[in-house]
């Protein structure tokens, strides 16, 4: 795959996100491991996505599942070797899989022998690796993030006796990246990972990384100077790799991260997630609608990476107070569910197990402009555990089968890193790989279906959006546009059957070509284009000129 | 015989595209332009902050404007920078506005069944009414109407204001003391330009076969409020906040006013007397907001010549008043309209007996029923004429313990009215 360079291969991508401890364990100790995630590779395969990305598998006192990094340029012992991580590379870019790694940039574990280093006294060399203080009075304005467990960013060091700043948990000290050394330190960092193969990263945190007084911390210019750089040595030194950005921001705020091209090449567009959980519950597109209007342009050769789950809570910071309030009420009655500012659960519980609305869902995550990341799990609908501590409750292992350990491990169940969902709906037994793949119409079959026809045409992953504004506000459409190639896409966002009108006028002569089946529809005249939906149904059609 | 078809086709493929809504509100208007656009804005901000999660309608019904109302209806968008944030965030769901033409000209009957249809047809849980004309509307006369419906499961509510001690005339000498002693309920405002309702009672409204009638085209409100009392639905009043006086000149002039309201209130205690004259013990209203008040500041009014309206009014339409009234009421009323206007007074119990007189009359049709409520013109002025100069220093404590006095002897003389209403 490294002589196949394909500069914009991003945008093309169908990604999974997983944690290699979550998806099988090859030697029974209870953890997944590269071992066993090499033996899935086919599943991936077949499943048809074509990049995978990895949460944190670097030595870590895992205290905050990983991104407490002890060693960035090492594997877990619990998840095998750097030999084994290696041969795991190899075998999915043999598969024509590409992979993607964290890079927790913003700060380390406590326990990593820079900050070792750097509390040990004040004359250390790698002192200025960090940001300390005599006082927790500096940078008032910067908020908290983790507010369900950190009263403060600054803690107290005994050992050194002063104060370091963390943005998230107190024993993940931040990074000082106005210390050139850290720059280099980093960057060294990738190209260690780069060198072994790796395809791109996903930069954990990234507006936080500068801090400046009278500033709320956040997405500074100092911040988008070092990306810039990095980016800078990344396309001379390894072209045709990609990097991430995990900005949780307004996207007007997000768009600084592309830059003019010379920046990140994708970022998480984070306000649109919420939405499309909104839109469904109020069957009303206006929240979709309105938070893609207010997303900007971005460059040509940029990417917004869309997802509906992760491994984190569902984030509510980028909502109105009204509509955080909405989603707490209707997702998250229990309060268990939530945690910081956002929910943590899965799609298909959030879902209520309904798979229309899981696959509505879902056809939107594909259809909608940028490259689409499937949560490991949410293609076989499984579900979460909300009494695990933390966000572990959507991070638990992966079920394969109805047997032991829900084919995960062959260890003892008191040995797993996290018990099995074992409940009546989606509990391993009721939900698993193995009876989906027996079963024709199973989720996970329909899962196939839908990422093959999206791999079918590069409209989705390249094309522009115009929505369509019917009078019906249940229904959310839009067209889908690249080159001479056109596609359109009709989701009925409600409960019960809808009738829509279209007003197709600027596509008439086309005749509307239904995506899944192949079956032709009306062609388009001069009047309205009718339409009617079950409930949660969508369409995609192709619309040929013939 | 094929069903009338009362909703244009525009009209019903709008309400298609809106949907079931849990709440609506319809603004009847006929030019309006001027102030329609702040109505429409009152309503979506009422909206955002009391039913932001709600699925929520506006519907302007309106009777052939020819000055760009329907336009301002539809054009009307608030403010984006007062948005969330500024960030152009506003409520959850899509703003929903319909508007419609029923007619070429206004009808206050045909638009509130054209607001009655579409609360029905979209399953409204919660309805209000709203003028489009009340310079000093704001959201919480809105959130005030529909909290009791929405949240508290009533059908229908009357507004409560606060007004002059001279404004709504009409509603304190005749129509509030003659509907609570009749159907034992007090509505002070039974003829409102803003009220609310349940969808339950738009149904049971709209169902009934009484839209052609002529009686009630000008005041269907009045007959909305009594069917809500006379078929048991839970009423309830809520204060809103002060009645703007309308400006001199507007609004109809008094003969007109007795004609709409009283021929619906006549015409309701016809078609509904089977509920009142078996009803039991009058109940009190739930209100809802603080009590209602009167402001007294200094007002000129021609006394002078509704007293000589009076007193010509009864001269001329003597025989007319002879057939209609008792010859006992007929004869104090002449002694009445013979005094000087230092000692003319047109009392209570008078114009109880006055009022029950006719409403028999107008039952049994001893004259012509339009001619007949005319001829109530002239004793209304006698008894308004009355009351401006027993009440010309007047507290507004004073007035509502004689507004309630007023009641309670309306309420003492019902048996006469029952009696003379079965002869």
């Amino acid at each position: 795959m490294a002589a196949d360079i394909q500069p914009l291969w991003y945008k093309d991508a169908i990604i999974y996100q997983l944690h290699v401890r979550t998806f099988c364990d090859s030697n029974n100790d209870g953890i997944g491991d590269f071992t066993g995630l090499l033996q899935k590779l086919d599943y991936l395969q077949e499943l048809g996505i074509n990049t995978i990305w990895l949460l944190p598998f670097f030595p870590s006192p895992l205290r905050d599942d990983g991104y407490d990094i002890a060693d960035y340029t090492a594997v877990h012992p619990n998840y095998g070797t750097l030999e084994e991580f290696r041969a795991f590379l190899n075998a999915a870019h043999d598969r024509g899989i590409r992979i993607v790694i964290e890079l927790v940039a913003n700060h380390t574990s406590d326990q990593h022998p820079w900050f070792q280093e750097a509390r040990s006294s004040t004359d250390n060399p790698k002192r200025d690796w960090y940001v300390w203080s005599d006082t927790d009075n500096r940078y008032r304005e910067v908020r908290i993030i983790f507010i369900d467990t950190e009263l403060s960013n600054w803690a107290w060091d005994p050992v050194s006796k002063s104060y370091y700043w963390h943005r998230f948990f107190s024993h993940q000290p931040d990074l000082n990246w106005d210390n050139p050394a850290v720059f280099a330190a980093m960057w060294g960092v990738m190209k260690f990972w780069l060198d072994i193969g790796v395809d791109g990263f996903r930069l954990d945190a990234i507006p936080y990384l500068i801090e400046r007084e009278g500033t709320n911390g956040e997405n500074l210019p100092e911040t988008h100077a070092i990306l810039r750089e990095i980016r800078r040595l990344l396309d001379k030194e390894y072209p045709g790799k990609m990097l991430l950005a995990e900005a949780n921001q307004w996207p007007a705020d997000v768009r600084a991260y592309f830059g003019d091209g010379d920046e990140f090449h994708m970022a998480f567009h984070f306000p649109l997630m919420p939405r499309m959980f909104m839109a469904v519950r109020l069957e009303d597109r206006k929240p979709i609608i309105e938070i893609l209007e207010q997303t900007p342009e971005i460059p040509e050769s940029c990417q917004w990476c869309i997802f509906l789950r992760n491994h984190d809570e569902l984030t509510l910071e980028m909502v109105t107070d009204i509509e955080r309030d909405y989603m707490y009420d209707e997702y998250a009655k229990d309060k268990q569910m939530r945690i910081n500012l956002g929910i943590r659960r899965r799609l298909a519980p959030m879902m209520e197990n309904d798979r229309r609305r899981i696959e509505l869902l879902t056809g939107m995550l594909m259809s909608m402009p940028g490259t689409p990341i499937i949560y490991y799990g949410d293609e076989i609908g499984m579900g979460d555990n909300v009494y695990l501590g933390d966000r572990n409750g959507v991070r638990t292992p992966m079920q394969w089968n109805g047997g032991w350990n829900a084919g995960f491990s062959g260890a003892d169940p008191e040995r797993l890193y996290s018990a099995v969902i074992s409940n009546p709906v989606y509990g391993y037994a009721a939900i698993n790989v193995e009876s989906q793949r027996r079963t024709q119409h199973s989720l996970l079959a329909w899962m196939k279906q839908i990422i093959h026809v999206r791999d079918s045409t590069n409209i989705f992953s390249r094309g522009s959006i115009e929505f369509l504004r019917p009078s019906n506000h249940r229904v959310l459409a839009y067209v889908r546009c690249h080159e001479d190639k056109q596609v359109l896409v009709v989701n009925n966002l409600s409960s019960t059957a809808q009738a829509v009108e279209l007003d197709l006028q600027s596509y008439k002569g086309s005749i509307p070509i239904e995506m899944f089946g192949g079956n032709l529809f009306p062609r388009i005249g001069d009047a309205s284009y009718l339409l009617t939906l079950a409930p949660y149904q969508f369409f995609w059609f192709r619309l040929r000129r013939i | 015989m094929a069903e009338e078809i009362l909703l244009a086709d525009d009209f019903v493929r709008q309400l298609m595209s809106v949907g079931e809504v849990d709440i609506l509100v319809g603004i009847p208007s006929f030019n309006n332009a001027a102030t329609i656009g702040r109505t429409v804005l009152a309503v979506e901000q009422s909206f955002q902050q009391g039913f932001a999660r709600q699925r929520v309608a506006l519907v302007n019904a309106d009777g052939g404007s020819e000055d760009g109302t329907r336009e301002v209806v539809m054009s009307t968008r608030a403010d984006k920078s007062s948005t969330v944030g500024g960030r152009g965030l506003t409520s959850l769901r899509t703003e929903q506005r319909v508007v419609t033409q029923y007619g070429n000209e206004p009808s206050a009957g045909l638009a509130l069944r054209t607001i009655l249809a579409a609360a029905d047809l979209l399953r409204a849980k919660a309805c209000a009414v709203i003028s489009p004309a009340t310079s000093n509307l704001t959201t919480a006369w809105i959130t005030n109407l529909l909290e009791p419906i929405y949240r508290d499961n009533f059908d229908f509510v009357a507004p409560l204001y606060n007004r002059h001690k001279y404004d709504g005339l009409l509603a304190r000498n005749l129509l509030y003391p003659m509907s609570r002693s009749v159907f034992g309920h007090g509505i002070r405002e039974l003829h409102p330009s803003e009220l609310g309702f349940s969808g339950r009672l738009a149904s049971h409204c709209l169902g009934q076969n009484v839209w052609h009638q002529e009686d009630i085209q000008d005041a269907p409100e009045i007959w909305m409020a009594l069917t809500a009392i006379s078929s048991d639905f839970r009423c309830c009043q809520a204060f809103l906040g002060t009645k703007e006086r309308a400006a001199a000149g507007t609004g109809p002039d008094i003969v007109t006013a007795v004609r709409q309201n009283v021929g619906s209130l006549f015409w309701c205690l016809d078609t509904q007397e089977n509920y009142w004259l078996q009803r039991a013990q009058p109940e009190a209203l739930r209100s809802f907001g603080p009590e209602s008040d009167l402001t007294c500041e200094p007002m000129n009014l021609n006394r002078q010549r509704i007293y000589e309206l009076f007193r010509s009014g009864v001269q001329d339409l003597g025989p007319i008043l002879q057939s209609i009234l008792a010859a006992e009421t007929m004869g104090e009323i002449q002694r009445v309209a013979a005094q000087d206007e230092e000692k003319c007074r047109f009392s209570g119990e008078l114009w109880a007996r006055t009022l029950f007189e006719f409403a028999a009359s107008h039952r049994h049709a001893v004259l012509n029923r339009d001619h007949m409520i005319q001829a109530l013109v002239p004793l209304y002025r006698g008894r308004i004429y009355s009351f401006l100069v027993e009440h010309q220093d007047s507290t507004a404590k004073e007035m509502e313990a004689d507004t309630e006095n007023l009641c309670v002897e309306f309420e003492k003389q019902r048996p006469y009215l029952v009696e003379r209403w079965k002869a």
